[in-house]
């Protein structure tokens, strides 16, 4: 069910559509959030908290009038700030228009966009609305909330096909409606998904949940040795409740996980009360990390994750935290998937093919089996790891820098330990026990961090592009492929 | 015993007095922490023996320190290639490592009260990653400011879009 609605081929001059207003049910859906949000801080206040004297509620008058006062008050300024609110997908640029004292007028260049994301929290999704959150490469993020959600991908297809830089009248935006629950349309080519199932028992069984409970029953045995039971309960309740957040967000931010691919891009679309759907750039993408804990090795379950430059800022209180997990949790051959779709033919497990000398064993007794690495050029491929071991692929074109280190013990044996810097640092690039006179031969070629970034960027494609011709180009040319849509993760 | 490390004729060396200026400075942070964990560890001990073996051990790790810091300083080497910057460093520890023009986004020089008193300043390359760490510590103010135009020039000629 897809409606094609040109765009408006105006005249260069003219604006190219008239100004815009959100949904008239925004207000509402903010005022939702308010009344929510003292409803809570209410329950909090009054419930009864275990101690006799604090339970003393005003008179329920009292109270509703307050409640509704505070409603109404909120109600209206959300109507105004509606009212006030305009948004303008211009020639060069989209307007966002706010405040009735203080008018705020931000201006968005297309060339400028990063990506954009489609978000839906909880409220806004009952009323089949949407918010559009744009990445401009800055921590914050301008966002149109709430629009409908076939306008909103509308409106992100619009925006995403001007930062590629195609023209106005040439865009063609798809006002589609996929399904209510994973925000798919027919035009999506899945690529993975994850069942709940896998989610839930692979948020079960992860390492972090395991250290999370021998902290706990490390804190228990150390409350029974003091034996009083407030300190027990002190460490306990913040734990326990810090190994439920983990299992929910692990389950609900990640349910319904799909990984699909659509002319624009990869796309990520996940989340059970918040569905947010936002799409990978390949270009972005510094460093991806494969990773496997004790109990996942049983399982057959690989967890992917991403470096993505300017992704580890997160702003919690602005919603706009963003996840660097690719894949949650899934098989190998899933984890194949997602990395054959971010660099086609790295042929990542098969560079692993150097083997940690045996004699590394001394310095890594417990991983020396396990240790491998491997480069071709483009990437670069190591394998580390005891309890939870991990396969991090670089590519050389995105690497900041690199070093070799050699401390007195790695001296003795003839080993080096080679480290890859990458922009951010969720992943950090490290091939361990090296053979110290192999890699001194190959240290030249695997230096040339600059030549990698011109000529092999696996990105780009099979055909090497000179540097005469990127130079050139200009910057527009790298910058208007750079500008795909995000993967971003928000509730 | 490995090529890792080695240092060919074309390198560049800190000057002498490089060390001078580490060995003051290792002395300005270590004596002060040695004279506070002594006496930490005195009124904590009631000035009793364990006080004498922490102004031990503290004047031992200063002295180290000193003494270890010319053979750092020699052991200090750069090579401004054509596309980038290589350095090598250390003595237990070795390091090398490479930084490509391209990816730098600027470069710091700075001089400290003590590098001041002979005229010397650190250079910095600052890339996109917080891990990389391209510090050349100690050259002569006009060795800083040539490499750092240098640096800086070879940087907007060779830069691309993150």
């Amino acid at each position: 069910m897809s409606v094609s609605e040109p765009q408006p081929s105006a005249p260069a001059d003219a604006p190219a559509r008239p100004a815009e207003r959100p949904h008239p049910l925004t207000p509402l859906i903010r005022g939702w959030v308010v009344l929510l949000a003292i409803l809570i801080a209410i329950s909090k206040e009054f419930l009864p908290n275990g101690s006799d004297d604090g339970f003393r509620l005003p008179p329920l008058t009292w109270l509703f009038g307050g409640i509704a006062l505070i409603t109404v008050a909120a109600a209206a300024v959300g109507f105004i700030s509606w009212r006030f609110t305009h948004f303008i997908t211009d020639e060069h640029e989209l307007r966002i228009d706010t405040g009735m004292l203080f008018r705020q007028s931000q201006r968005i260049a297309y060339d400028k966009v990063q990506g954009v994301d489609v978000v839906q929290p909880l409220a806004a999704r009952m009323f089949g609305l949407a918010e559009v959150s744009i990445d401009i490469g800055s921590g914050a993020r301008p966002k149109v909330r709430f629009l409908t959600l076939s306008r909103a991908h509308g409106m992100r297809d619009y925006l995403l096909a001007r930062a590629h830089g195609v023209r106005p009248a040439e865009v063609i935006t798809h006002a589609e409606t996929g399904s209510l629950l994973t925000g798919l349309s027919g035009h999506d080519q899945v690529l993975v998904t994850v069942p709940t199932r896998t989610l839930v028992v692979a948020a079960l069984t992860t390492h972090e949940l395991l250290t999370a409970i021998i902290g706990l029953a490390i804190a228990a045995g150390l409350a029974a040795w003091v034996g009083h039971p407030w300190v027990g309960l002190g460490i306990a309740v913040p734990a326990a409740s810090a190994i439920f957040g983990l299992v929910s967000s692990r389950v609900l931010k990640q349910f319904n996980y799909t990984l699909s691919r659509r002319s624009s891009g990869l796309r990520i679309t996940r989340g059970l009360t918040t569905l947010s759907s936002h799409s990978l750039p390949p270009r972005r993408v510094q460093a991806v990390q494969v990773s496997q804990s004790l109990l996942w090795r049983r399982l057959g379950l690989y967890r992917v994750d991403l470096e993505v430059i300017g992704f580890s800022i997160s702003d919690e209180q602005d919603s706009d935290k963003v996840s660097s997990i690719m894949l949650p949790a899934g098989s190998l051959e899933q984890a194949r998937i997602c990395l054959d779709a971010i660099w086609p033919q790295s042929g990542w497990e098969q560079l692993t093919d150097r083997l940690a000398p045996s004699r590394a064993r001394w310095l890594h007794p417990l991983s020396g089996p396990f240790l491998r690495w491997g480069h071709d050029g483009r990437f670069v491929v190591t394998r580390h790891g005891w309890l939870v071991r991990r396969w991090q692929v670089v590519p050389l074109a995105r690497a900041q820098s690199l070093s070799v280190h050699q401390g007195p013990i790695s001296r003795r044996l003839g080993l080096a330990d080679l480290r890859i810097q990458t922009g951010g640092h969720q992943v950090m690039v490290v091939a361990e026990g090296l053979n110290a006179a192999e890699l001194a031969t190959e240290l030249p070629q695997l230096c040339q961090l600059q030549r990698a970034r011109v000529e092999r960027d696996p990105t780009v494609g099979p055909a090497p592009v000179s540097f005469a011709e990127l130079a050139q180009a200009g910057p527009e040319a790298v910058r208007a492929d750079q500008a795909v849509e995000t993967i971003s993760d928000s509730e | 015993m490995s090529e890792l490390f080695t240092v060919g004729a074309d390198w560049q060396r800190l000057p002498s007095n490089a060390a001078s200026a580490k060995r003051l400075g290792a002395l300005a942070i270590n004596l002060p922490l040695a004279i506070a964990a002594t006496v930490g560890t005195g009124l904590l001990a009631e000035w009793g023996w364990p006080m004498w073996l922490v102004a031990a051990a503290g004047v031992a790790w200063t002295i180290w320190r000193v003494v270890r810091a010319g053979r750092w300083t020699r052991s200090f080497a750069y090579l401004e290639r054509e596309q980038d910057l290589l350095i090598t460093a250390g003595l237990w520890n070795k390091q090398f490592s490479a930084v490509p023009y391209g990816r730098m986004l600027s470069v710091e020089v700075q001089s400290g009260p003590i590098a001041r008193l002979w005229g010397l300043a650190s250079v910095e390359i600052v890339t996109a990653s917080m891990a990389s760490n391209a510090t050349i510590p100690a050259v002569t103010a006009e060795t800083a400011a040539g490499l750092r135009d240098r640096l800086i020039a070879a940087g907007e000629a060779q830069a691309l879009p993150l």
